[in-house]
């Protein structure tokens, strides 16, 4: 499922790579910004936590092209009015701006890298509305962010990953190359898809995965249930002759259908009772007041 | 007075008749489509469009009071339970308010499911469990005939009235029945911002739903301004996921909100509304987000009915064979109390749902017998302090 997401053919997607300390999400990134420069779509960064040669390294210088940088990593809150992006512009107009003069028939993809830098300087309630709006408006695909979980309370991690449709929470490597991921996308139908996966960025960025083992061996018990019947002193098993001769008793208090019949519908030669009520018959002997004529 | 049911309180016919004993007639009610009186209060009760709901908040929702829905994580089967809703007005020919933060409400609207109108197609419980009990009775169990006709314990809930309708969650709704019923919608983004500056505790957001609300209970002529002679009908009022983020309510993102009375400012103004008109909301708020219990505690109080979905997604629980013929858990935080110091208490709290295409099922859930001799067994030994202490250590049984 990882790399039907890096695949995204879905319009208005917004994906986040939740990330921490143990395992940088950036390398997966830079896989799927790779993977979208590869069908032909145009990227947007907004750079603010690494530079803009940091990200260019490694991808092809060809399809490179097609990706243009926002800068605001050299003066990321414009206090020496060098950069094209600060943060106080993360509105939806000042998205557009940035994205009209390479408007092309082809889909956009903005990347924001990271969206823990944008938390940080903004209004966490600001931030949703925009993501929300720039998500609606039609101008952009996909959004991408990156989200460092650990530097943020998890309510505020919550609330923005709720928006999303798509989470992958990267987990540290597990055995060699192989990191852990975890997949969890919203269908628009309201059907949520889980995947737990491991995968691995080659040289040319492109990923690897694989279905995921650790799970499923976590979750078989680890020590064999001990047989309870295995040194009994007595006997719990039937034979066959055995389980006859019990099937031929008859249980007491038990109303079989042999026995409901022939209370029903009593042979010829039985005895019956016959009785015509008197008058005087006492109907409810429990009554005291039956002779009230209430 | 919770809905204005005024039956009985005429006093005229008195001299006419030799006992004052009158006979409660149908037709002195208001008759709402959709609407009936209900069994324990007399209270005007609609249905929430999922017959075992009104089933599990007794009976019904009443004119005039809030449901609210504590959403499941990823908001699946609270938002399918606002398209029942929504949809169960629009089959009755009631006026329909939809408002969101996140998607457009003609959005929702276009969502909602096609209502199952032909009873053929219906599903009919009663044929199920003659089935069900036929096939049942080849193996029968041989047991002492005290308990041979016992009835089954039927573990989905649901009255014995027919009160609500099926839906088909696969097919939508046709537009020409959608548009039968009067709608009108709350769309926050599109809102123009407010002129002055807020001066309760209330956020612009609510502030401006409020007004939206008030409005239109007020030109509809919900609150009773209207002339008699007019057909009278229910408002039904679909709140989405309020207290999220996207309504500018920062309850979810912090532990400390600095504007924590907002919503609960909302909640108990808009009761005030509902108590006053011939209306009815569902609300849903993300409560998985909200990290103050306290604050939950508040807004719960401040709802009339309050039930919490629980899915299995993505939890631990989804893999217990337990749960396996379910999605959910649902928990009922609170029950109306109308007109009375006691209210209906559901006869169980374990509830669980399902979703299935044709119907959202609500049912007891019943624990199979625990048949391994790890889980709860051993702990219980272990209490019962005198005999059969010495039986945990080892596996096998020793007699």
């Amino acid at each position: 499922m990882l790399l039907d997401v890096l695949q995204g053919a879905e319009a208005g997607t917004f994906i986040i790579f939740l990330d921490s300390v143990n395992f940088s999400g950036r390398s997966l990134l830079k896989g799927y910004i790779n993977a979208a420069l590869k069908r032909e779509d145009v990227v947007h960064v907004l750079e603010l936590e690494v530079s803009e040669e940091e990200l260019r390294a490694g991808l092809d210088t060809q399809c490179a092209r097609r990706m243009y940088f926002h800068g605001g990593f050299a003066d990321p809150l414009g206090w020496i009015k060098r950069s094209s992006f600060t943060v106080p512009q993360f509105t939806s107009e000042d998205i557009l701006t940035l994205l009209t003069p390479v408007q092309q028939s082809k889909s956009a993809v903005l990347v924001i890298d990271s969206l823990s830098w944008l938390l940080r300087h903004l209004d966490p309630v600001v931030i949703c509305k925009r993501l929300q709006e720039i998500k609606r408006g039609g101008a952009v695909k996909t959004i991408i962010g990156l989200l460092h979980s650990d530097m943020h309370q998890t309510s505020l991690v919550g609330s923005v990953c709720h928006l999303a449709t798509t989470v992958i929470s990267l987990g540290p490597r597990t055995q060699g190359q192989w990191a852990l991921a975890k997949t969890t996308k919203r269908t628009k139908s309201g059907k949520v898809l889980q995947e737990e996966e491991l995968f691995s960025i080659q040289e040319d960025l492109t990923v690897h995965s694989r279905v995921s083992h650790t799970v499923h061996t976590q979750a078989e018990p680890d020590s064999v249930e001990a047989d309870p019947m295995a040194n009994l002193t007595f006997n719990l098993r039937l034979s066959e002759m055995e389980r006859e001769a019990k099937e031929k008793v008859a249980l007491p208090f038990v109303f079989s259908q042999e026995k409901k019949s022939a209370l029903l519908h009593p042979g010829q030669g039985a005895g019956q009772i016959m009785y015509e009520p008197d008058a005087n018959d006492d109907f409810d002997q429990e009554d005291p007041d039956e002779d009230l004529d209430v | 007075m919770a809905a204005p049911v005024r039956s009985m309180s005429s006093p005229s016919g008195i001299t006419c008749n030799t006992t004052s004993f009158q006979k409660k007639s149908r037709s002195k009610l208001v008759s709402i489509p959709g609407t009936r009186p209900s069994v324990q209060n007399g209270q005007l009760i609609v249905s929430t469009g999922v017959t075992s709901l009104d089933y599990v908040i007794g009976g019904g929702l009443a004119v005039g009071t809030l449901l609210l829905i504590e959403e499941d994580r990823y908001d699946s089967y609270s938002r399918m339970l606002l398209k029942y809703f929504l949809s169960e007005g629009v089959i009755c020919g009631h006026e329909l308010f939809v408002a969101s933060a996140q998607d457009h409400p003609d959005e929702i609207l276009q969502e909602l499911p096609a209502p199952i109108l032909d009873d053929v197609t219906s599903p009919q419980p009663g044929q199920e469990q003659a089935q069900s009990s036929d096939s049942d009775s080849a193996d029968d169990m041989k047991i002492a005939w005290r308990y041979q006709n016992l009835p089954k314990v039927q573990t989905a809930l649901a009255s014995s009235a027919r009160f609500g309708h099926y839906y088909d969650v696969s097919k939508t709704m046709s537009p020409d029945m959608r548009q039968a019923s009067k709608c009108h919608t709350f769309y926050l983004p599109e809102q123009p911002p407010a002129e002055s500056t807020p001066t309760s505790s209330m956020s612009e957001a609510y502030m401006a739903l409020l007004k939206a609300i008030q409005r239109v209970i007020h030109q509809q002529g919900f609150d009773g301004s209207a002339p008699q002679s007019k057909m009278r009908n229910v408002l039904r009022l679909g709140l989405h996921s309020l207290g999220s983020a996207l309504w500018g309510d920062d309850l979810c993102c912090r532990e400390s909100p600095a504007h924590s009375h907002s919503l609960t400012t909302f909640l108990y103004a808009l009761r005030a509304l509902l108590r006053s008109s011939l209306s009815v909301a569902m609300v849903t708020v993300p409560s998985h987000l909200i990290q103050s219990r306290v604050l939950m505690g508040r807004i719960t109080r401040l709802s009339d009915t309050s039930i919490a979905l629980e899915s299995f997604r993505g939890s631990e629980k989804e893999t217990n064979p337990l749960y396996k013929d379910y999605h959910g858990l649902l928990h009922v935080r609170e029950v109306p109390h109308l007109n009375c110091l006691v209210c209906e208490v559901p006869d169980t709290k374990d509830l669980a749902f399902k979703l299935k295409r044709k119907q959202f099922t609500i049912e007891r859930l019943h624990l199979p017998p625990d048949l391994s001799d790890t889980v709860s067994r051993v702990s219980k030994v272990e209490l019962a302090a005198g005999c059969g202490s010495s039986a945990t250590g080892n596996k096998h049984l020793d007699f």
